[in-house]
């Protein structure tokens, strides 16, 4: 990265590098102590100012050109034993970096991101729990997955559509309760538009109401030749348009206004969420290979509903933050007694640096991993 | 045929887990089996709820109630998860929440190309297999003979052999079989001195690069697998511990005990020493023991054969590379606000 501009108002520009150096090779480092009793935590050790160090930082373009000055005005860097000189350069290398990388998303990098920006947004699942979710509802390339989430921002969506693949006849239907989805992470995911399409989401309310009523029974034939040509229309389309497309007005009243307009024209052009609401009912109505939850609600009644349309046998996995609600639907599954290995469920995961005999674990690590109800629907 | 694909019911030959009072049995199912004494007789499997006559299991549906001669169970569909909690041990085991990691860290995907060592019991492979499928592919070495044989014939009798080769070969000292070479996206290994293995991984990882990971119970290991790693030019080397806990959930009564009667004077109560009433919880407990450690997961990036010649050694062990621009904001923008002299907290 080159950097132009001063101060706050700095740019970088980004440059194809043919190598890379690091800042040990650099600058190469003459002498280092042998512990730190001569080392003293006065504050007064670099003798630079805050304001210096700030100058020579929008100066130079160059991090070994930084450090090095850091180092020629440290009373100590020369005392620091060559562990923790090494430490030093680490440290400072990642505060001037030069260098990034461009890599193409995959599941591993989108949830680690995720979660370390902001654990809330994700409804605090961390990665163990996420590849968890997806092993424990046995989610594979083919089958109609079920999943209901209200708080993930689209990553457990992101890692069932990983797991089912590109190619394969999977389906994952996506329900949420709002007028739109939460997709940061499906999205981010660069999907192809065919893996994309295998996933349906739809608002709960919606889909369920279209389930048990119907919306358009007399002619549903006609609305799914045009959903068919209008999918095809579609395939050009970049897939964050589409959903950006979904009109924000309120499910109920484009449903009326869907009604109508069909019985007094014969306008063929439908939202996507009518044809998709259709399709999300069909799959349901032919039974389901798991049911996912990761919900801010309480759960119990949510699975009650939807474990209805699970094939006996199946899987399902419920995720929730805490442990209390899933503690109370544990103790009416066990009193319904229609479920099978019932689990309540908790990981913990721990980091390690290992190097030459400094191996530890790693200082911070990262207490919550939110819990799962995991068991079998029976007949 | 179980583990194929998604199954409505039971057919002469499949793998069925017989659900019973909070314990999972794998079940075979076929008609007739031979005793003792090399005879085929009937196959009836014996439980605590007595016999179950394992011929009546044909033709039923999946998450159905069966009868036993003292009691009744559920039979269920095995998933992965549920055959490594049933197969028969012939060497330690990976469970769910290691193999779960192990899958997203390998970044495996339907059409993946994995290549494990060894195969031990094939409980890792089999999560392997059905994450692959159907166009992906796991190539599975063991140097023990038997237990390749054995494992090459349940992936058959599972319906799963076409997605998986085994061969038995020991991969330290040969490599992995040229069928693999340059071909794979990842791999796995769990036996004693993966660092030895580290050199084959690179040559059975694709030119565009590919992901690495070992299972180790030791920190010894670990160390010697993360120098050849190190040495062999991979990125991002990371090691992790992954363990699960099982919260026991019971209903709980507990006593409440009034003190505030003792603020007043009363006549009639000298000192009431039983609970004044009781307050009812639904509780997750700890249990006593629970898994304290199974293995360290060390993980690693090759990176793409163009870039591999041109990162000295030393900027690998680095690691961390900054991987998108949401990252490299957040890092630059806190960068700005906190430049001060940080020397005493080195
Ligand atoms: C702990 S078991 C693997 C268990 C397996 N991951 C599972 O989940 O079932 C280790 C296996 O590695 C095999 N093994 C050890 N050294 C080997 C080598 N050099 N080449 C091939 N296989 C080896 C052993 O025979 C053993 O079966």
């Amino acid at each position: 990265m080159v950097a132009n501009g001063k101060k706050r108002s700095r740019e970088y520009d980004l440059e194809l590098v043919e190598e890379t150096a690091c800042l040990k090779d650099e600058i190469g480092i003459k002498s280092s102590g042998s512990d730190n009793r001569n080392i003293y935590d006065d504050g007064r050790s670099q003798k630079l100012t805050a304001d210096e160090i700030y100058d020579l930082k929008s100066d130079s373009s160059k991090a070994a050109d930084i450090v090095e000055t850091l180092i020629t005005n440290s009373n100590t860097f020369h005392n620091k034993t060559e562990f923790s000189q090494d430490k030093y350069l680490k440290k400072k290398e990642k505060k001037y970096f030069e260098y990034i990388q461009i890599l193409k998303p995959n599941l591993r990098i989108i949830s680690e991101i995720l979660y370390k920006l902001e654990p809330t947004k994700v409804q605090g699942i961390r990665i163990d729990t996420l590849s968890q979710i997806v092993t424990m509802a046995n989610l594979c390339c083919e089958g109609s997955h079920l999943l209901y989430d209200s708080g993930s921002n689209g990553l457990v969506a992101a890692a069932l559509l990983n797991a089912i693949g590109d190619s394969n006849t999977g389906r994952l239907v996506h329900m949420h309760p709002g007028n739109m989805s939460q997709k940061q992470a499906l999205l981010a995911m660069n999907y192809s538009p065919e893996q994309y399409n295998k996933c349906v989401s739809v608002n709960v309310y919606s889909a369920l109401r279209q389930y048990y009523q119907g919306c358009d029974t007399n002619s549903s034939e006609k609305i799914l030749e045009v959903g068919e040509s209008n999918s095809l229309k579609r395939k050009g389309e970049s897939v964050p348009e589409e959903c950006t497309k979904i009109p924000k007005i309120s499910e109920t009243l484009n449903l009326n206004i869907e009604k109508t307009e069909n019985r007094y024209t014969q306008e063929p052009k439908k939202p996507k969420w009518h044809f998709d609401n259709i399709e999300a009912s069909n799959i349901i109505s032919n039974k389901m290979d798991s049911l996912i939850i990761a919900c801010k609600e309480d759960p119990q009644n949510i699975f009650m509903e939807l474990s209805k349309f699970v094939k006996p046998g199946r899987p399902f996995v419920v995720y929730y933050p805490v442990a209390e609600p899933l503690q109370n639907l544990y103790v009416s599954l066990k009193s319904q007694s229609n479920v099978a290995a019932l689990k309540l469920t908790c990981s913990w995961m721990r980091n390690y640096q290992i190097l030459p005999e400094r191996t530890h674990p790693e200082v911070l690590m990262n207490g919550s991993s939110g819990f799962l109800l995991t068991g079998y629907i029976l007949k | 045929m179980s583990f194929r694909g998604y199954k409505e019911k039971i057919e002469d030959g499949d793998v069925v887990i017989l659900y019973l009072s909070n314990n999972l049995h794998a079940i075979e199912v076929c008609t007739e089996i031979k005793n003792k004494k090399g005879e085929m007789v009937e196959n009836v499997y014996q439980t605590t709820f007595g016999a179950l006559k394992v011929k009546n299991l044909i033709g039923i549906e999946y998450g159905s109630r069966v009868e036993l001669s003292k009691g009744w169970g559920h039979v269920i569909q095995p998933t992965p998860e549920l055959w490594s909690l049933t197969l028969p041990h012939r060497t330690q085991i990976i469970y769910t929440p290691d193999i779960s990691m192990i899958l997203l860290q390998l970044d495996l995907v339907p059409g993946s190309i994995v290549v494990e060592a060894g195969t031990g019991s094939g409980s890792l492979t089999h999560a392997l297999i059905r994450r692959v499928k159907p166009n992906g592919h796991v190539y599975t070495f063991d140097f023990h003979d038997h237990r390749a044989k054995l494992a090459q014939e349940e992936f058959e009798s599972h319906g799963i052999a076409d997605y998986v080769t085994v061969q038995h070969r020991d991969v330290l000292e040969k490599g992995f079989s040229e069928q693999v070479t340059g071909r794979a996206d990842a791999v796995f290994l769990d036996l004693p001195k993966p660092w030895d293995g580290v050199p084959h991984a690179v040559d059975a990882i694709k030119a565009q690069g590919g992901r690495f990971c070992s299972f180790s119970p030791c920190i010894e290991q670990v160390q010697r697998t993360c120098e050849a790693l190190t040495q062999h030019g991979f990125q991002d080397i990371s090691t992790m511990e992954v363990l699960q806990t099982e919260l026991k959930v019971s209903r709980r009564t507990v006593p409440v005990r009034d003190l505030t009667f003792l603020k007043h004077k009363s006549c009639d109560n000298p000192v009431e020493e039983k609970p004044s009433s009781d307050k009812s919880y639904v509780v997750g407990a700890w249990p006593a023991t629970t898994p304290g450690h199974t293995g360290y997961l060390t993980v690693a990036t090759l990176p793409p054969a163009f870039l591999k010649r041109k990162l000295p050694v030393t900027e690998a062990e680095n690691g961390k590379s900054v991987s998108t621009e949401i990252e490299m904001k957040s890092d630059s923008d806190s960068e700005e606000d906190k430049l001060v002299v940080d020397e005493s907290v080195l």
